[in-house]
């Protein structure tokens, strides 16, 4: 038998012939069309379109074969595709090459061969395109040619394989990309040099709240404040730092976008890739720190003039005492003075902790337990001893409320706060009105503390400024205090999840309505 | 001396304390009211005023300062005022205040701080 060539590239090849995938694969009409018409062509019974594997050859298409496939020991095409010309072999029992070959000792074994080697794209040798028959024939030089022009066509259809193969990775590498663009949370978009909208990504249909149809082939205008060439100027390009731009929705809305423009070359036409991201949210937030900012910065320097305006009167009188002399009545006077001041000095302090304390321990200082209005209301005319006619307070209890959950201190305090503007505000004698009541708060069970005076109330200026830090609506300082109490109260009642409100009318009177959460049943 | 000093300051303690602080200059106006400030002036005449900031929610002790220094014949102005910070000092300079003095103050030191500005010339 004669020995098998293995030559240099035959690794190569097979790797070729692998990367097909096209071995152990169903047979293909665009392949048996060609066989069936090679077999009809030169009348010979047997087509092959044969691939060389590395210990077989396997038949792609078999026309007049029934084997699947042979060993390569046996096998003619692995002459064949040493060649690069067609290899016939007229007569195989007279060919020193195959005349021991069992394919050809068997009855009815072959005799003739010729086969044109089926080259891959780069040129490697793969298999054949071969025919056989059971009788010696005589191959010709013009019959070589027309085999081979089929095997080229063999050889065509084996680089569509590879060819659709390719087309199959990038169609699959396209909708990985566009799946990319299409879930990428930012907002993409592609723009013409002049700003047309030529692709929206859905991310960036959400942030205009529009539809591509209402997008593409419009100016960026549409949802832009700015134009095209001031926003290129100021963002730098191609440095692509983000730049802040004022946007609109399609209802008109408007919104806060950062923008980041990087310019390129598509199809040799000049376009603008914008990433676009929503950042109202986060404006918004500086927005809200900000204010924050500046009502601690207002508070702080109010807090100082406020703490100023006593220690003057403090700091002066006593000054004067020291060094001048005074008839004694004047000076009985002005010692009056100093301590009244003084008086409001520590009450203010005292305030000024409180609220900062409050502020600062948030919920977390809260002795939160479940207590009964009724304990609070009790605890807290106990303690208004000193405030005046705490006598007209009427307290109207609703039966069968539940119990609040509260910190007693907190609250005892926030009440006493409200009930001492309200003694303070209102003539003597009249009436102060305070009643429990069934509430809700959302869709929690709460338990409303009512308090109507009938004194001299509030215009709706002071009303909307009655929670303000330090703010009096009685600017004469005829009743001391400090403008903190409502802010502590507000304060007290917010970190229980509660409300408080107030509705007043010069001379009608103040109504002050806080409504606190009732303690879980389950939990409490 | 006969000086007339005119106080505007809502505190009534305050102005009393100033009051009985510069009386020795002459004679004392003293108003709680900002708004009555131009009237006061162009009535009273006054050598020397002495001016609170936060004189209620609608105009400022500053806002006063300037519209008086905009007449050459203006009064010395001292800005007596709680807000002690180095702006609040700026702005009443830029104001026109010929002194600023931060509350709590000695009476002593405002004693002083009139006597030299009183002593200076007034212009003509």
């Amino acid at each position: 038998m004669a020995e098998r060539p293995t030559p240099d590239t035959e690794a190569h090849r097979l790797q070729v012939l692998l990367s097909l995938n096209i071995l152990d694969t169903p047979a293909e009409e665009r392949f048996d069309r060609i066989t069936r018409l090679a077999a009809r062509l030169f009348g010979v019974p047997i087509a092959l379109v044969s691939l060389v594997d590395a210990n077989r050859q396997w038949f792609k298409s078999r026309h007049g074969f029934d084997v699947v496939e042979t060993e390569r020991s046996v096998s003619f095409c692995t002459h064949a595709i040493q060649q690069d010309d067609v290899m016939v072999v007229e007569d195989a029992a007279h060919d020193p090459r195959f005349s021991a070959n069992p394919l050809v000792t068997a009855d009815s074994g072959i005799r003739f061969y010729a086969g044109a080697p089926l080259a891959a794209p780069d040129g490697a040798r793969v298999g054949t395109l071969c025919l056989i028959d059971r009788t010696p024939r005589h191959f010709d030089a013009d019959q070589c040619i027309v085999l081979r022009d089929l095997a080229a066509i063999v050889a065509n259809e084996l680089a569509a394989v590879e060819l659709n193969r390719a087309l199959q990775r990038q169609r699959e590498n396209e909708a990985a990309m566009r799946a990319l663009i299409e879930y990428m949370p930012e907002g993409l978009l592609l723009l013409d040099a002049d700003g047309t909208i030529l692709y929206v990504n859905p991310a960036a249909e959400r942030i205009f709240r529009c539809s591509p149809h209402e997008l593409l082939g419009r100016s960026a205008q549409v949802v832009l404040d700015e134009d095209m060439a001031a926003l290129r100027a100021r963002t730098g390009m191609p440095d692509l730092t983000p730049v802040e731009v004022r946007g609109r929705r399609a209802d008109g809305s408007h919104l806060t976008l950062e923008f980041t423009l990087n310019r390129m070359i598509l199809d040799g036409e000049r376009r603008i890739a914008a990433i676009v991201r929503d950042i109202s949210r986060r404006r918004e937030a500086d927005e809200r720190s900000r204010a924050t900012d500046e009502r601690r910065r207002k508070y702080f320097a109010t807090a100082t003039h406020e703490l100023r305006t006593p220690m003057a009167s403090v700091l002066g009188f006593s000054e004067l005492l020291l060094k001048r002399d005074f008839d004694p009545a004047t000076g009985r006077e002005l010692v009056e003075i100093i301590h009244r001041q003084a008086g409001r000095l520590v009450s203010l302090i005292n305030q000024l902790l409180d609220l900062a304390r409050i502020e600062a321990g948030g919920k977390e200082d809260f002795d939160i337990r479940a207590l009964t209005a009724e304990e609070l209301i009790d605890q807290t005319r106990s303690g208004l001893v000193g405030l005046g006619d705490t006598e007209r307070i009427q307290v109207t209890l609703q039966e069968g409320l539940p119990r609040l959950a509260g910190d007693l201190q907190k609250l005892q305090q926030a009440l006493t706060n409200i009930l001492s503007n309200s003694i303070k505000y209102s003539a003597p004698g009249t009436p102060i009105a305070l009643e429990t009541f069934d509430a809700v708060l959302g869709d929690r069970a709460a338990i409303g503390i009512r308090i109507r005076d009938r004194g001299v109330g509030m215009t709706p200026e002071q009303q909307a400024h009655v929670f303000d830090a330090f703010y009096r609506a009685d600017t004469g300082s005829s009743v001391p205090g400090s403008g903190l109490g409502m802010t502590i109260l507000k304060e007290i009642v917010d970190l229980h999840g509660g409300t408080v409100e107030l509705t007043s009318a010069p001379d009608a009177g103040t109504t002050v309505t806080m409504v606190l959460p009732a303690a879980d049943v389950h939990h409490g | 001396m006969d000086k007339t000093v005119l106080i505007v300051e809502d505190q009534d303690d305050l102005r009393l304390l100033i009051r009985l602080t510069l009386k020795r200059f002459g004679r004392v106006v003293a108003s709680a009211d900002a708004t009555a400030v131009p009237a006061l002036v162009a009535a009273e005449r006054p050598d020397i005023v002495v001016l609170d900031v936060w004189l209620g929610a609608a105009i400022s002790g500053l806002d006063i300062c300037r519209e008086l220094k905009r007449d050459a014949m203006a009064p010395k102005v001292v800005v007596l005022s709680a807000c002690g910070q180095q702006s609040d000092i700026d702005a009443g300079i830029a104001a026109g205040a010929d002194m600023y003095i931060v509350k709590p103050f000695s009476p002593e030191g405002l004693e002083s701080a009139v006597a030299t500005l009183l002593a200076a010339p007034r212009p003509l």
